[in-house]
């Protein structure tokens, strides 16, 4: 198996008496895309610092590319922390110049990639301007271009796409694919669960400085699923039929087999099934029905579900107010 | 060096790109020839005029000196062989023939005392030449009267202190100067000692800021913790300091470059004015090209030594207000050599100050003047100049380690033993 570019064994940091990291164990497989997720205040941002070699851990130890972080490997990662730090007197073209030249990128090959980058971002009129006459959106993707310039092996994005509008984080969300097209490996740190569902491969959820998940997305929601089955039949959307006749479609899916509790969910009704009940008695019971069936599905967590299930009430706090939509 | 170098060009083009660098670089030599124009034009509009002065002696003893002295000083003076009476002479005046016309009467030899009729009011300075020729030469005729007249007028002029200094016959001879010039120029290196010694302290404390500030910028912004990722700390430590320094170089050349135009021009503007004056006196007034080249390394060293600490004072700090405080301690380094070497100008018998001038950290302020007024023997110099060198290196390994650990620690400002802990980390 080729090296991991990131490994984290029994890493510990604490400021004062506070914990900010607690027996932390991760490895980033190359070539993907692994997100960081967690509310605010649990240890995402410490760990990625630790990465980077900003803090050092209490205890423990952390690889880049298979060695403690040193210049070496710190230079084939591009990083970008959550601190949107930037010259704010320079011009947007020349900072990015400088940044890639502070990273071993020959001068003319700088300012190519720059333009190239700056077309590509939409901000190629912008490129003579200084960056502090730029929004703090616009601000953000100059910092972007100067974490992807030098073509890092690995990115590590810390609250990439906080603060940008839906049209720049899907021209971000593209660009990071992209890379990952490419080989590169990605870390990225969020508290925004619907957008880690869709791009993550691989997940680590953090909550109050301890791990509390991590692995393959698929496979942890294959794992996690929790036996919700949901049907729709064509021409009996819950909402838009008499109350009378939805209590009555209720009843009668409540009397199938291995249904312990059945709920309105959009167009659909959610059956909660018995522990080791399959879909197949349910088919065969609709089909003995005659009933329209449309869909039936049996549902997997989202990831928001997934963390609040593992990560407990006790962190209301952060990502229950900044994870954007419900459930599907 | 690589990157150090693309640093450099970074922090260097910042500065220089600012109309505030080019404003501050271009007003002390706009002022300076601003000044020397004020005064070069009021001298010359006070003394000259276009039309002529009549003089009118009636003491008839003093008529041709004071017309002499007044036609050498630029006026036009035309000496009346016989009095054709007030009324012509004021005709003369109101129609703009003459500028004015002056009468040396009764109590002109008793008292100094002389008419000066014109349209308009003799300007201050006009006023007290004339009077200083008049009344010079009256009491030069009344002390030819009493008798022993130069006696008495060194008497009336005040005593006389004859400074001598104490000098090698040999080195004498061979400088090849007058007394009077070598007079010059003693005075003279004093006076460049003590211009150095401001220069310093305001170049230390000037500079130093420059450094404070941009480091604490990028700690304020964070962007130093993507900058370190590829770049050793040391690396943007030394490029910043060189940065700034390299604008600070470009500054004092410019001003240098000023100075030297304004010197030539000015020496030129001297010599066309007054053709018989000894050059060799004014040149004798400027600084030598040692005292020159001593500065020059006076200042590498001083500044190195400066700004390494404040470039770890910016470190430690994370407020423009919190570094305020935090310099204080350097300041006070720059101030107290400062106000040693201003009361103290010229030497005055301190001779233990010599041995505080060895100092690193107060060598530029006070060993400088020391050393282009040739106070202190070579060696001290040359002491003082290792001393320094060896400050360098320790202040740059110490403001290096606290600088590495300091632009990554964020929250209060670090105490002595936190600061110890950082310096002996790793």
């Amino acid at each position: 198996m080729t090296q991991s570019p990131v490994r984290l064994s029994g890493v510990h940091k604490s400021f004062g008496a506070h914990a900010a990291v607690s027996d932390f164990d991760l490895e980033i497989p190359k070539g993907c895309i692994y997100g960081l997720l967690g509310p605010n205040g649990s240890g995402k941002t410490t760990t990625i610092r630790m990465i980077m070699d900003i803090l050092m851990p209490d205890r423990g130890a952390v690889e880049l590319f298979g060695r403690e972080p040193d210049y070496a490997g710190r230079s084939r990662v591009g990083y970008l922390p959550e601190e949107r730090g930037v010259y704010e007197k320079m011009k947007v073209s020349e900072q990015l110049v400088f940044l890639g030249r502070l990273r071993g990128v020959a001068k003319d090959a700088a300012r190519k990639r720059t333009k190239d980058w700056l077309e590509r971002l939409d901000l190629g009129e912008w490129a003579q301007k200084r960056v502090r006459e730029l929004s703090k959106g616009m601000q953000q993707k100059v910092q972007f271009i100067g974490t992807v310039l030098h073509e890092p092996e690995l990115l590590i994005l810390d609250e990439p796409f906080s603060g940008l509008d839906p049209i720049n984080q899907d021209l971000l969300e593209s660009i990071v694919r992209e890379q990952r097209a490419q080989g590169t490996t990605i870390l990225f740190s969020t508290h925004l669960m619907e957008q880690a569902e869709r791009m993550c491969e691989r997940v680590c959820l953090v909550s109050r400085s301890r791990k509390v998940l991590d692995g393959d997305l698929k496979e942890l929601k294959r794992r996690e699923r929790s036996g919700t089955v949901a049907v729709e039949f064509d021409g009996t959307v819950p909402h838009q039929i008499e109350a009378a006749a939805a209590r009555q479609i209720e009843e009668t899916l409540a009397a199938w087999p291995g249904v312990a509790r059945v709920a309105e969910q959009g167009d659909a009704w959610h059956l909660s099934l018995e522990a080791g009940v399959g879909t197949a008695p349910l088919l065969a019971a609709a089909a003995e029905a005659g009933a329209p069936l449309r869909r039936i599905e049996l549902l997997e967590p989202s990831l928001r579900e997934l963390f609040v299930r593992h990560a407990g009430s006790d962190n209301d706090g952060g990502h229950g107010a900044e994870s954007g939509g419900g459930p599907r | 060096m690589r990157l150090v170098w693309v640093i450099l060009v970074r922090e260097y083009l910042e500065k220089v790109k600012t109309k505030g660098f080019w404003i501050a670089t271009f007003a002390l030599p706009a002022g300076m020839l601003l000044l020397m124009a004020i005064s070069v034009g009021l001298s010359i509009a006070s003394a000259s005029s276009d039309r002529a002065f009549v003089l009118l002696d009636r003491t008839e003893v003093l008529g041709e000196q004071v017309a002499g002295r007044l036609t050498a000083a630029g006026y036009d003076m035309e000496l009346l062989e016989s009095d054709p009476g007030a009324a012509e002479m004021d005709r003369r005046v109101s129609e703009e023939e003459i500028e004015a016309y002056l009468v040396l009467g009764d109590r002109t030899l008793s008292a100094g005392a002389f008419a000066y009729r014109g349209l308009d009011r003799p300007s201050g300075a006009r006023a007290a030449l004339f009077e200083a020729v008049v009344a010079d030469a009256a009491l030069a005729h009344r002390l030819a009267e009493v008798g022993d007249p130069e006696g008495l007028r060194a008497l009336v002029d005040g005593g006389r202190l004859e400074y001598a200094m104490v000098v090698d016959e040999a080195d004498a001879a061979e400088s090849g100067q007058a007394p009077e010039t070598r007079q010059i120029a003693r005075a003279a290196s004093i006076a460049h000692g003590l211009a150095g010694a401001i220069f310093f302290y305001m170049t230390m404390a000037i500079y130093g800021a420059f450094v404070l500030r941009s480091v604490l910028e990028e700690k304020r912004t964070r962007i130093v913790e993507i900058v370190v990722a590829s770049v050793r700390p040391w690396q943007l430590m030394l490029g910043k300091i060189l940065g700034v320094g390299s604008m600070g170089l470009t500054q004092l050349s410019i001003w240098a470059l000023c100075g030297l135009l304004i010197g030539a021009g000015g020496m030129s503007l001297v010599a066309s004015m007054q053709p018989n004056l000894d050059l060799s006196m004014i040149s004798a007034a400027f600084p030598t090209g040692g005292a020159m080249l001593l500065l020059v390394v006076y200042f590498v060293l001083g500044y190195f030594l400066y700004s390494s600490l404040f470039a770890a004072v910016g470190a430690m700090c994370t407020r423009e207000e919190e570094a305020a405080h935090a310099q204080a301690p350097l300041i006070v380094l720059l101030m107290v050599p400062f106000i040693a070497q201003i009361s103290t100008v010229g030497g005055g018998g301190f001779v233990w100050m010599d041995w505080v001038a060895l100092f690193p950290f107060f060598s530029p302020i006070m060993m400088f003047p020391r050393a282009v007024d040739g106070s202190v023997s070579g060696w001290m110099v040359a002491a003082s100049l290792a001393l320094m060198a060896l400050a360098v290196w320790a202040m740059a390994w110490l403001g290096g380690r606290i600088y590495r650990v300091g632009i990554l620690a964020q929250g209060k400002r670090p105490t002595i033993r936190e600061l110890y802990r950082w310096v002996r980390a790793g």
